[in-house]
């Protein structure tokens, strides 16, 4: 059995998307070490691959490699990628720091009873050395091998080996082991030798007093809505795609309709596509899918200027700073909004797409063409704390908070906290100062946990205060 | 021949010219730039530029290896200024900025050539190529004029102020405190917990308001490193990051915030003698309403002291020397115009925050007396129990047999339709919070009511956080009856009064014993005309941020279109201001619910913390810089300021004699340059953006022998 | 236009702000969108930096056209773009004096995404050059 090898950190950070990279940043800005791990091969989580964000119409890549930049470049950073985490327990430890003589007994008592949180990490197979690749794409140049790209909405083709986006953090090639032939021509034109077939995956142990936990959303399927054509109808697409076809380093470059090519015409987004509904597991609002069709709406009316485009809602919640300025704006420029929750999806002729819904004038069920649909699907947890940790899930499937009012990032598990969309539906301004909320907790958790064990006065509890109350 | 001459003229001043060697590292991004760009071309053609000691390419140049040629060449004595030709300067500018410090070499040497996104992705073949060798060529101009600079370090003072005593402003306080910073706690009024304090239980998980706002007022009232300066105002301001001085000074009692809103007649009297009751609150005790009571005994006396409460002179006034300022000022509940939804004119018709005061009233009264009875218990026990029999809920002894809520008064106001306030202003926001607050009350009516009906006038229904959807569900299930209006539509409220004065409101049988109808075009069932027969109609009133011209005059803060403070980014930088040292907390930046301001709170507080975490705090040096041999003491550029106290005229000794001089304060600068562009003698500049820099870059522009060279 | 064209077209220098125009001139670049190459971008903090001077200076030395883009009243120097509207008067007044066709210096607000906006701004001033030709000659002909 191969030893496993433990790296010690103030705070592990699970997920190195936004959410994670702000937690992470604001930590490091203390001076403590924090441990950034992240799933994917690229930090950047889902902000990096959308288009522009809400209300500014910012660049979203723009003002998120800055901030991947920042966190790749933190001293007091470190990124995992590819990484799984398998289990996290808390331990109690004996402190291998030198007590300082000044340590009351009574202090040393307190250490005894001292614990960390030891995560067992998954390293998965990049099949390149991560040392040695220096990210010249040769590689992926000399691939003959064509795969279908998730990270352009599956629109367009990338290698079998291949950085995962041209703004990637690390720019670390990466091996799809499920499509690769093993011709070996990667292996020949590297230039440092760094293709390695034989690569395997290890465990490492990441030991930290806090952890939190920033994993993230993922949508539903479009192949879940039996209503909505099980995914198989073409030129119905999620929101996801859409901002793949609108970013400006897209899979067209242009807005095309994925089936044909055509330059759609009338473009309709159905709202509520897999929230607010029972059938689909998840009752609840997904928060940010009014705003983004919205954006989106905007974005094609502009590269789209003779296209009609509808958005098909319930409520439209334009509820953060300046969206319902937003909001109104797109009324302004035309954009259509028609309260209706469409009933049922099915192709129509030459690519189109047929919708019905209720007329709210009264006409009883309506069919209305469309060139393409963007369905708004779901939000849903990215990641289940079962098996892995005590942490509880809420209803949802999302972390459950203790304290949602007076501390959000309060999860069950001591030294434990979660930041943005892992603790429900979030945009990115309420995933940023929450992420800066969950940085003060470990900032005030690690003071006490330091404090006690320096023998530090420690800071208010609620126990003294209760004697004043 | 004449571009020769030029060539020939240009190498001579060379030989003039401090001997700076700039080195040129020429990136071919994988194809971007090489695609388009020749990229050993342009090498070869700017490795003859007369300040150029070497030229260099690498496939990425922000890669280990390439970084690697920069610092070697910089580590050896190769080169001394720094050039990079690469994509855009947002992306990799600190890369190689933090790789020459790397090589132990002050950062501040290096200039970018964006010879990507202005280059090879918008020009294309030799142009593509000439363009590169321009921007390259310029960029080495301006290299080798740099000088190393110093980042701006000011001592920063381990003490935070927090101004607004709310929730948000407790918030940060604490979370400052715990991470080992002094705070000091400015609050107007006498009580802590802001708007927390009227709210009853809290959508959606039902908590009490009193004991959230209980535990942290305590905590912080208690908490050893925080100083509360309670009915006390922010009076003067000075200073930057590091180094803030609050003048701070109290001021006589102001009634508590229930009188403030100005609910019921009744209720103004209660509110009265309770201000003058304060006599009898200690320091912690919870005043429902109000909040946390947190004047201090010395003060309390103090003031019992002085006979006339509204000579301020008695009252304290304090100076704070302090690190870091925190706004929390808050919000205060929208008040409709007179007359708006029937407002002020009908009694009938009040405001969510008014109906929340009345159902708590209406529980406590004739049960129980002492303050405890505030606290609900938790799920609907209440409603049974307490009422025995009575299934309508009672506002000021009048039952309410059927009720109409209208959603969005105050908020999302359309110009045209929407009459603007006395200033003017509407308010075109959503606020957030009231559709979820609305709900919440309505079901608590009708689990506690059954009787009573409620319809429900909505735009949208804006429930949208984690577990409020299922408020709406909940209300849907309670059978609250839902309208939907359009803005340019909204119900009107009619009195029916007049028609049938002296009949028996009892019976409610009869549609026209209704004193209020409340009339629609409901959008949901096709624009129905519809009519309903009400005892009460409540108005889902907004959110808008407490008047705090004041602060913002002092301390120069931005202000949005929407009145409420603006931050430095929407997206990324929601509790920072462009005023190194002040975050913004809570509601004063935009409507939010208690979760979210408690965020926005530790948002902030993590910033602070982060800022005082060295105790010192380093800027930016890109500050102004006085030539002091040039500059005449004109003035001018202090006029030109856009800083207040960035810039002065001192005198200063020379020869023995006393001379007026420009002065920089460097954190307060901002590097903008409004000066240089007024400075008749030159003598003002941007360190690391002056004006013989561009100038120099011009020169590049408009030279013609790159051709000569090339072809 | 061919190459030789190419060399001989005046030269348009812009000052970009670094908070909107510059980046607004980077997003450009990530639409691939292309525009002639006889542009200049200069990143500056603000442009209120440049005295009456420079820009005369700029037109004596050849520069044919300036476009300011500023970031208009998002300026995160608050007061600076009142105070750089009014210089540019001044230098209007310079430039009329001078016998130099005012059209040849604009000030302009590009936000980050103004693609269009930057394009267009370009665009215009190239016709106006094309059409008038280089400052010198301007001069030379008084």
């Amino acid at each position: 059995m191969k030893s496993i090898q433990t790296t010690t950190f103030d705070v592990m950070v699970i997920g190195g998307g936004i959410a994670g990279l702000q937690t992470a940043l604001d930590i490091a800005c203390q001076d403590y070490s924090v441990a950034v791990v992240e799933k994917g091969a690229s930090i950047g989580g889902k902000m990096i691959r959308l288009s522009k964000v809400f209300p500014t119409l910012d660049c979203a890549s723009c003002i998120t490699t800055p901030k991947m930049a920042a966190a790749a470049h933190n001293d007091n950073i470190t990124l995992f990628t590819c990484c799984d985490v398998k289990s996290i327990k808390r331990e109690r430890t004996l402190s291998t720091q030198n007590i300082s003589n000044s340590i009351s007994p009574q202090n040393n008592n307190t250490q005894r009873n001292r614990f960390v949180l030891k995560a067992v990490v998954t390293q998965r197979a990049r099949y390149v050395d991560a040392d040695k690749c220096i990210g010249c794409r040769k590689c992926e140049y000399e691939c003959p091998v064509l795969v279908s790209d998730v990270e352009q909405g599956g629109f367009s083709a990338r290698k079998a080996i291949s950085i995962p986006f041209s703004n990637a953090i690390p720019q670390i090639a990466v091996l799809d082991a499920d499509n690769c032939m093993l011709c070996g021509k990667c292996e020949k034109i590297c230039p440092t030798h760094a293709i390695n077939y034989f690569q395997e995956s290890y465990d490492f142990v990441i030991q930290a007093n806090s952890i939190v936990l920033a994993t993230g959303y993922e949508m539903t399927s479009l192949s879940d809505k039996p209503q909505y054509g099980m995914g198989k109808i073409p030129n119905v697409i999620d929101a996801l795609q859409m901002e793949r076809l609108l970013a400006p380093h897209g899979p067209y470059n242009r807005v095309l309709r994925p089936s044909d090519g055509k330059e759609p015409d009338s473009i309709a987004y159905i709202q509520c596509a897999g929230s607010r509904d029972r059938s689909m597991g998840v009752p609840y609002c997904s928060r940010f899918c009014c705003m983004y069709a919205i954006k989106q709406a905007m974005l094609l009316s502009g590269s789209l200027p003779l296209a009609e485009i509808r958005i098909y809602y319930m409520d439209i919640r334009a509820f953060g700073k300046g969206y319902e300025q937003f909001y109104q704006n797109a009324k302004a420029m035309g954009i259509e909004f028609v309260k209706a929750k469409v009933a049922r999806v099915d192709a129509g002729e030459d690519g189109s797409v047929t919708l019905q819904y209720e007329d709210q004038n009264g006409y009883g069920m309506v069919t209305m063409n469309h060139d393409l649909v963007v369905a708004s699907m779901g939000v849903i947890s990215a990641w289940s704390p079962k098996g892995i940790c005590n942490v509880s899930q809420g209803l949802d499937n999302f972390i459950h908070t203790i304290n949602s009012k007076l501390s959000p990032t309060l999860t069950d598990m001591e030294g434990v906290f979660v930041a943005g969309a892992a603790a429900g539906p979030k945009d990115i301004v309420d995933t940023i100062t929450e992420a800066g909320s969950a940085a003060i907790e470990v900032s005030k958790y690690l003071r006490y946990l330091y404090g006690k064990e320096r023998g530090l006065k420690p800071v208010s509890t609620i126990s003294s205060l209760k004697a004043v109350a | 021949m004449k571009d020769k001459k030029e060539d020939q003229k240009h190498k001579e001043n060379q030989e003039y010219r401090e001997d700076k060697k700039v080195g040129v590292y020429i990136c071919y991004c994988g194809g971007n730039i090489s695609d388009h760009v020749d990229v050993e071309r342009v090498r070869e053609y700017v490795e003859n530029l007369p300040e150029v000691a070497v030229a260099r390419t690498n496939m990425f140049m922000c890669s280990d290896p390439g970084q690697q040629l920069i610092m070697d060449d910089l580590k050896n004595g190769t080169v001394e200024r720094v050039v990079v030709a690469s994509c855009a300067p947002s992306l990799h500018e600190t890369t190689f900025r933090s790789a020459i410090s790397r090589a132990g070499i002050n950062p501040y040497i290096y200039e970018h050539a964006n010879i990507r996104e202005q280059v090879s992705w918008v020009h294309h073949g030799d142009q593509a190529t000439e363009k590169a060798i321009k921007l390259i060529s310029m960029a080495s101009a301006k290299a080798e004029q740099l000088s190393p600079l110093e980042p701006i370090r000011v001592n920063a003072k381990k003490h935070a102020t927090v101004i607004g005593g709310g929730v948000a402003g407790l918030r940060a306080a604490k979370d400052m405190a715990d991470c080992g910073i002094e705070v000091a706690l400015i609050e107007k009024s006498q009580f802590l917990g802001g708007n927390l304090a009227p709210l009853d239980k809290i959508a959606p998980t039902g908590e009490s308001a009193k004991e959230l706002l209980s535990t942290l007022a305590l905590q912080v009232l208690c908490h050893p490193s925080i100083t509360i300066y309670a009915g006390s105002v922010v009076d003067s301001f000075e200073g930057y990051v590091g180094n803030f001085t609050l003048g701070v000074k109290q001021v006589e009692p102001l009634p508590s915030k229930a009188a403030d809103s100005d609910i019921t007649a009744e209720a103004d009297i209660s509110d009265i003698q309770k201000t003058n009751e304060t006599d009898k609150y200690k320091k912690g005790d919870y005043i429902p309403f109000s909040g946390v009571f947190a004047v201090d005994d010395a003060d309390f006396s103090n003031r019992s002291d002085s006979q006339n409460l509204s000579v301020s002179s008695n009252w304290k006034s304090h100076v704070i020397e302090t690190g870091v300022i925190v706004i929390a000022t808050g919000f205060k509940s929208y008040t409709p115009n007179i007359g708006e939804y029937g407002y002020k004119k009908i009694k009938e018709v009040i405001t969510l925050p008014e109906l929340i005061k009345s159902m708590a009233d209406s529980l406590n009264s004739g049960r129980l007396s002492s303050q405890d009875s505030f606290t609900m218990q938790k799920g609907s026990a209440c409603s049974g129990k307490v009422r025995g029999l009575e299934k309508f809920l009672e506002i000021d002894g009048r039952k309410i047999r059927s009720m109409a809520m209208i959603h969005c008064v105050g908020s999302r106001q359309t110009p045209g339709i929407h009459q603007e306030n006395d200033s003017g202003q509407l308010n075109e926001y959503c606020s957030r919070t009231c559709c979820t607050a609305t709900l919440n009350a309505a079901n608590i009516i009708r689990e506690r009511y059954p009787s009573t009906r409620i319809y429900d006038f909505f735009r949208d229904i804006r429930t949208y956080g984690r577990g409020q959807e299922e408020i709406y569900e909940k209300a849907s299930h309670n059978q609250v009856i839902f309208f939907r209006f359009e803005a340019d539509e909204p119900p009107e409220i009619i009195e029916s009064r007049e028609s049938q004065s002296g009949k028996n409101f009892e019976s409610n049988s009869q549609l026209n014993n209704f004193p209020i109808c409340v009339k629609a075009k409901d959008v949901l069932t096709f624009g129905e005309e519809i009519e309903a027969p009400v005892d009460l109609v409540v108005l889902a009133t907004g959110i808008e941020p407490n008047d705090v011209s004041d602060l913002v005059q002092k301390m120069k803060l931005p202000v949005g279109a929407d009145r409420f403070l603006l931050e430095v980014h929407p997206k990324l930088r929601p509790v920072e201001l462009p005023v190194s040292g002040i975050f913004l907390a809570g509601t004063c930046q935009a409507p939010m619910d208690i979760g979210e301001s408690c965020n926005a709170a530790g948002a902030a507080a993590v910033k602070a913390a982060a800022m005082l975490a060295k105790g010192y705090v380093e800027l930016d040096p890109f500050v102004a810089q006085i030539n002091l041999e040039l500059c005449n003491g004109c003035g001018a550029c202090v006029e030109s300021c856009l800083s207040d106290g960035a810039l002065r005229i001192v005198d200063i000794k020379a020869d023995g004699e006393l001379i007026k001089r420009a002065e920089v304060t460097p954190p307060l600068c901002l590097g903008c340059g409004a000066c240089v562009g007024v400075c008749s003698e030159n003598a003002i500049d941007i360190a690391g953006w002056t004006l013989r820099q561009y100038e120099a870059m011009v020169d590049r522009i408009v030279a013609e022998n790159i051709l000569a060279v090339i072809n | 236009m061919d190459k030789t064209a190419m060399l001989h077209r005046g030269k348009i220098l812009i000052l970009a702000t670094e908070t909107c125009a510059y980046p607004g001139a980077d997003s450009v670049g990530q639409s691939h969108s292309s525009y002639p190459s006889n542009t200049f971008i200069l990143r500056v903090r603000a442009p209120v930096l440049f005295p009456e001077q420079f820009y005369m200076d700029c037109f004596r030395k050849g520069i044919s056209g300036i476009i300011i883009m500023s970031c208009g009243e998002e300026c995160p120097y608050e007061g600076a773009y009142k105070a750089l509207a009014k210089r540019i008067d001044r230098v209007y007044q310079l430039m009329k004096a001078a016998a130099l066709d005012i059209r040849r210096l604009r000030l302009t607000a590009i936000c980050t995404v103004c693609n269009r906006a930057f394009l267009k701004e370009i665009n215009q001033m190239n016709e106006l050059i094309d059409e008038i030709g280089v400052p010198i000659n301007e001069e030379a002909e008084l």
